[in-house]
């Protein structure tokens, strides 16, 4: 994948290289080995806060934590797990104090026009756009942990493991959350529109 | 009058139809689900549905069409390289 630079690394530019020049200090090399997950931590942070602003501040703000953070990264997990399990709590953080508010800004369907893939032949767009409507509004209306669990393993296609290790809880808990969004956005949508969409 | 036991049946398959796709039930569990709904017209359409919400969401990815902003090493770049060595001794 390109890097933030919009080259793609060579051969002998592995993560592991870049995570040693980071480590020492190299600001290109961290801009490279995150940069490779920028366009996915950005789109979990919009999905998750349904803003687009404020993921703008909190995908910048992640990117600092990590910066500051990564003489202390261990391997433990891979980087994208660290750097994602990052994201989640600055997401958490921007969540809670968003609830704090007196007059809370809640996450309108409407803020999450996510665009179809291109590679969707228009036909299919049409169909579908009505399906994705109610979807991001259902997603949107779920609780933050469940909608932290949907969006982690259905959307963003995470094993389970790696999903309850971002989210913070045992894999056990991460599938009762996620089997409780399903169920929940199987009732806000519909079984008929579900059932329809041929899926 | 009711049968024993079709409630609960019913109650348990629709509070199950996630785990069911997922793989997440024991065999028997599994079994249980596959009985019911084989005599059940809400509970094949549940099935079904479950299957195409989780199809659904996973096409929500949207990739495709989001970029990160240009902004995003903006607040490392301030920082610059001390500001990973400091946090070091933080």
């Amino acid at each position: 994948m390109a890097g933030p630079d919009g080259q793609v690394p060579d051969a002998a530019e592995t993560e592991a290289s870049l995570l040693a020049r980071a480590q020492a200090g190299d600001v290109a090399a961290f801009e490279r080995l995150s940069g490779a997950y920028a366009d996915r931590l950005f789109m979990l942070l919009y999905r998750l806060l349904g803003d687009r602003a404020e993921a703008e501040d909190i995908a910048q703000e992640v990117m600092l934590r990590a910066w500051r953070g990564i003489t202390r990264f261990r391997g433990q997990s891979s980087y994208f797990t660290w750097l994602y399990r990052i994201a989640m709590n600055e997401a958490n953080r921007a969540l809670e104090k968003r609830a704090r508010r007196p007059a809370g800004v809640s996450i309108g369907a409407q803020e999450l026009e996510l665009p179809t893939a291109p590679e969707e032949e228009p036909s299919r767009q049409a169909e579908n756009s009505e399906l994705r409507r109610a979807l991001n509004q259902a997603l949107a209306g779920l609780p933050p942990p469940l909608r932290t669990a949907i969006v982690l393993r259905d959307v963003e296609g995470l094993s389970t493991q790696e999903a309850a290790e971002i989210a913070g809880v045992s894999q056990a808990a991460f599938k009762s959350r996620l089997h409780q969004a399903r169920l929940r956005v199987r009732a806000a949508v519909g079984d008929e529109a579900l059932v329809s969409s041929g899926g | 009058m009711s049968m024993p036991g079709l409630a609960s049946d019913h109650e348990w398959s629709q509070r199950h139809l996630s785990h069911y796709v997922e793989g997440d039930l024991r065999p028997r569990a599994r079994r249980r689900l596959d009985r019911h709904a084989r005599g059940c017209v809400d509970c094949g359409r549940g099935i079904r549905a479950m299957r195409a919400l989780v199809y659904a969401v996973q096409g929500l990815d949207g990739l495709a069409g989001i970029r990160a902003p240009a902004t995003i090493f903006d607040r490392v770049r301030l920082a610059g390289p001390g500001g990973a060595a400091s946090s070091q001794n933080a």
